[in-house]
């Protein structure tokens, strides 16, 4: 498939924002450890705004973003329906947080509502791509777990540094354990793509050119897809790169989304600093915009059995 | 299967499809310029042009010199029974007509987000350029149902033009029609059936290379 910059885009902003707002529901439905203060000044308009960016990203997918507002029309079918319904969802719960975190308490069946909704859209985000049946490196439960995992671990990270920023005197004390649960999402999500690409170079076709076409006989080829300019069939479904760059890309994200995000927090953990953090926030998130781009240009549509040959 | 409803369907024979594209050229100029256009192009005197289609004829080949066959394949929506493209649609704007099968999108409500086509094994579907809504085969469903066409001309654009009547247009759920017929008694098959789309169109295989492969073993 052709990579989707607004979905990359999206993607990894909100999945980011889902990351640390899941943690800190989660943080705040154990203790109350965490100050209001911090949630309002800080954590909560940090997530509202990569959740906008996200947004305002996904509306440049549109043909007619000035129609966005039907996809929420067909929630009962269509997983990207339900994905255009859980967004705004989560920004109102996070809104709706914030403004009960500046007047008084937040209550707990707050939290377990944004606990839930920012579950409920890395479901619906990763439903729309592992749905599509004959995508087969898409139409795998690993979608939906890389999604949440990869989520999780920017998030994680992004919270561990606005709490470093905070400057709170308790952050020397929290900062190793901040740091060694960074290491152990990085080192989850590194062996699960791992395993994704290794089950993705293992993956049999289930179409060939004797299924699309019927032709009974051996050795079928295509002599010509019927169109000798360009059309939507060969540029959508495709990424239009060499194997090189496919190659040198994977090591590229290997390195920045995970390895040194490691590294960093590995060092992180024996001596804490922002600087350190805030570095391996940005390779995590710089490799994760590669790690999206991968996962559309991965992805083997069986249409392109039909547009191999000009002429 | 007679009690459903109907599901128009194009039979295409590939024993007789001669690749002359008469039905790509017959089906661009109905439908840019009527309901469902226009069918844009982009650059179409350039280096480098590209257009909306609904239909293409391709060619493929097969066997191993000197036993080969050549076969040109048309290739539109199928219009399926079950159509993947249709439940992943976020505004409904992608639809499956009850009363005749046909798959249709509503060029008001389309968002142009081509999710549809990302759903459609066979890449059926074309986004256009200019007009940003996800374009498709109609079966010329503004001819068929026509009030001014005469009733000869109430087939589709490309099952007129075709020279050797490679297309057959009919009811598929109606055992008596000649689609139908041609499915039943030349075992027309569906396109990637691995995938359970149930495509309404159907191809019939070409049994004239067991007239061929005869003539070659008497010689």
């Amino acid at each position: 498939m052709r990579p989707q910059f607004s979905i990359i885009f999206f993607t990894t902003f909100a999945g980011m924002a889902q990351g640390l707002l899941f943690f800190l529901a989660l943080s705040n439905l154990y203790s109350q450890a965490i100050p209001n203060t911090f949630l309002t000044n800080l954590a909560l308009p940090f997530a509202f705004v990569l959740l906008t960016l996200g947004l305002v990203a996904s509306f440049f997918h549109l043909g007619h973003p000035e129609r966005a507002w039907r996809a929420a029309m067909m929630w009962r079918t269509s997983w990207l329906s339900r994905e255009v319904i859980a967004l705004p969802a989560l920004m109102a719960v996070t809104a709706t947080i914030y403004i009960y975190a500046r007047i008084s308490e937040v209550p707990p069946w707050l939290w377990l509502a944004l606990l839930l909704t920012t579950l409920a859209l890395w479901v619906c985000t990763a439903k729309i791509y592992q749905c599509i049946r004959f995508i087969q490196e898409w139409s795998h439960p690993s979608t939906l777990t890389n999604f949440i995992l990869l989520g999780m671990t920017s998030g994680w990270i992004l919270l561990e540094l606005l709490i470093a920023v905070w400057g709170d005197t308790s952050i020397q004390m929290i900062d190793a354990p901040l740091s060694t649960i960074a290491f152990l999402l990085l080192f989850m999500s590194f062996n699960l793509k791992l395993w994704i690409w290794r089950r993705n170079r293992n993956l049999k076709p289930k179409s060939n050119l004797a299924s699309a076409t019927g032709i009974k006989g051996t050795n079928i080829r295509q002599t010509s897809m019927g169109l000798m300019g360009g059309s939507f069939n060969t540029r959508e479904f495709f990424h239009h790169q060499t194997d090189r760059v496919i190659a040198n890309l994977r090591k590229i994200i290997l390195l920045c989304a995970y390895v040194v995000p490691m590294i960093l927090m590995a060092y992180a953990i024996t001596s804490p600093n922002i600087l350190v953090i805030a570095l391996s926030l940005l390779f995590n998130y710089l490799g994760l915009l590669a790690e999206r781009w991968m996962f559309f240009a991965e992805a083997n549509h069986p249409q392109n059995l039909y547009y191999q040959r000009v002429s | 299967m007679s009690k459903k409803n109907k599901q128009l369907a194009l039979v295409i024979d590939l024993n007789v499809c001669v690749g002359c594209h008469a039905c790509v050229t017959s089906c661009k100029e109905w439908n840019t310029s009527g309901s469902a256009g226009p069918l844009t192009d982009l650059n179409a005197y350039g280096a480098n042009p590209s257009g909306t289609f609904f239909n293409r004829v391709q060619t493929f080949e097969a066997g191993t010199f000197p036993n080969t066959q050549t076969v040109h394949f048309p290739k539109s929506c199928l219009h399926c029974e079950e159509p993947p493209c249709v439940p992943v649609c976020p505004t409904g704007a992608s639809y499956k007509r009850k009363e005749d099968g046909i798959v249709l999108v509503d060029y008001e409500k389309c968002i142009g987000c081509s999710y549809c086509s990302w759903a459609c094994p066979y890449g059926a579907r074309e986004l256009d350029q200019e007009r940003q809504v996800m374009t498709k085969c109609t079966l010329c469903v503004d001819r068929i149902y026509s009030d001014t066409l005469p009733e000869s001309e109430k087939k589709p654009a490309c099952v007129l033009a075709c020279p050797t009547s490679a297309r057959i247009f009919g009811d598929v759920h109606d055992p008596e029609s000649d689609a139908s017929k041609a499915i039943k008694e030349r075992s027309g098959y569906a396109l990637m059936p691995e995938w359970e789309t149930q495509p309404a169109n159907q191809y019939l295989p070409r049994s004239i290379m067991e007239t061929i492969d005869a003539a070659r073993n008497d010689k």
